[in-house]
């Protein structure tokens, strides 16, 4: 794992000075994590994907701008999460960011009419997510799903550890009474 | 309400010390209802878990683009500053530019400052040098008045002298000549009063 991080932090520093293939090589590792992240924020696989680039872009163009190599992972979910929350502005500029929801609010993620999930479990645990508020659930993807400390969350974020605490210690007890009796009955 | 030292769900998303962890598990094999707490929620991370990733339905790839690509300048710069000595050798350099620019532009404002005082301070020292010239002029016009003055007075005394000596002379000249004359009528008057007659 830190071996890898100094990988990532000598691909920035040689990407900073111009050197593209560099920048692909950290998009390449990077760019699964952060479509999912995106995936399961926005749950449209097109918005993902465009999401998901714009992020990189941006990244790239401010590469110079990240003062701790080390803290790449937090600087590009932020970027990601900036997009994705422009995104859901610009389609409704007249409602309140924390009340935004996914535009899917079916009981599993669809693209064109085709099952992104199909087993039950999954249905169930898409479901569950769903029903989240949007904060919640990106509190849920970004410590279950991508593995990050509160303190990253905070910085990704941009809000107390508390604040990620409490988001995530509701949306847990939330998702408790809806998927543990599921698991433990042996759906899957 | 679960009892457990420590919270349980900080111990799911593994956000404990190793030391509380330790504690949290023995405290969870004694207590019943802890445990139970701490099997639903990872029941429920074994249910999230069944989601799974996603491959990205396109690769994401950059190529080298003007627009986007730093310039050679600014990766030069990039690489400058990212580098310790240089960055030493560039405060050194810079320091010593800045010497060198104060020197050298330092005598630039002595010089211009004074410039806008010029002339104002020229016509000054130009009355002054005129006023001091009249003075002297004037100072050597009375000095000569007063020598010409006393030149005259003593061009004066000089003549009065010189007529009084003149006057002196021909009052002595005719002095002499009327003893001259007295002693030929003599000569005259007493021829036998010499040897000669007799």
């Amino acid at each position: 794992m830190i071996f890898r991080a100094v990988e990532d932090a000598d691909l920035i520093r040689q990407a900073t000075r111009g050197n593209v293939e560099s920048f692909n090589l950290l998009v390449s590792r990077w760019e699964k994590r952060v479509y999912n992240y995106l995936l399961r924020i926005t749950a449209n696989r097109e918005d993902a994907l465009d999401l998901t680039q714009d992020a990189f872009l941006k990244a790239y163009q401010n590469l110079r701008k990240l003062d701790d190599p080390g803290r790449f992972a937090p600087w590009l979910y932020r970027i990601a999460h900036n997009e994705a929350y422009s995104m859901f502005r610009k389609r409704k500029p007249e409602t309140d960011v924390e009340e935004i929801e996914p535009e899917a609010t079916e009981t599993k993620i669809t693209v064109g009419g085709s099952s992104v999930f199909p087993i039950e479990l999954s249905l169930a645990v898409a479901s569950a997510l769903d029903r989240l508020s949007t904060d919640q659930r990106e509190a849920v993807v970004l410590k279950i799903y991508q593995g990050f400390k509160f303190e990253e969350m905070a910085e990704i974020l941009s809000c107390p550890v508390s604040t990620i605490k409490s988001r995530l210690y509701t949306a847990l007890e939330l998702l408790k009474i809806e998927l543990a009796p599921m698991k433990a009955r042996g759906v899957s | 309400m679960s009892c457990s030292p420590f919270d349980l769900k900080d111990y799911f998303l593994q956000e404990l010390p190793s030391s509380q962890r330790v504690k949290l598990e023995a405290h969870v094999k004694t207590c019943l209802t802890c445990r139970e707490e701490l099997e639903r929620l990872q029941l429920t991370g074994a249910a999230l878990f069944s989601l799974r990733d996603e491959e990205i339905p396109q690769r994401i790839a950059f190529v080298s683009d003007q627009i986007f690509e730093p310039s050679p300048l600014r990766r030069w710069l990039s690489g400058f500053w990212g580098s310790t000595a240089r960055l030493a050798f560039a405060s050194a350099a810079m320091l010593s530019a800045s010497i060198l620019y104060f020197a050298a532009t330092r005598p630039a404002p002595i010089v211009d400052r004074p410039a806008v005082a010029t002339v104002a301070a020229q016509q000054q020292i130009q009355q002054q040098i005129q006023q001091a010239v009249s003075n002297a002029v004037t100072e050597v016009e009375a000095r000569q008045a007063e020598k010409t003055k006393q030149l005259v007075a003593y061009i004066e005394h000089q003549n009065v002298e010189t007529l009084r000596s003149v006057r002196w002379m021909a009052g002595e000249l005719d002095a002499n000549r009327k003893r001259s004359q007295v002693r030929q009528m003599a000569m005259y008057v007493q021829p036998g009063e010499s040897g000669e007659v007799k």
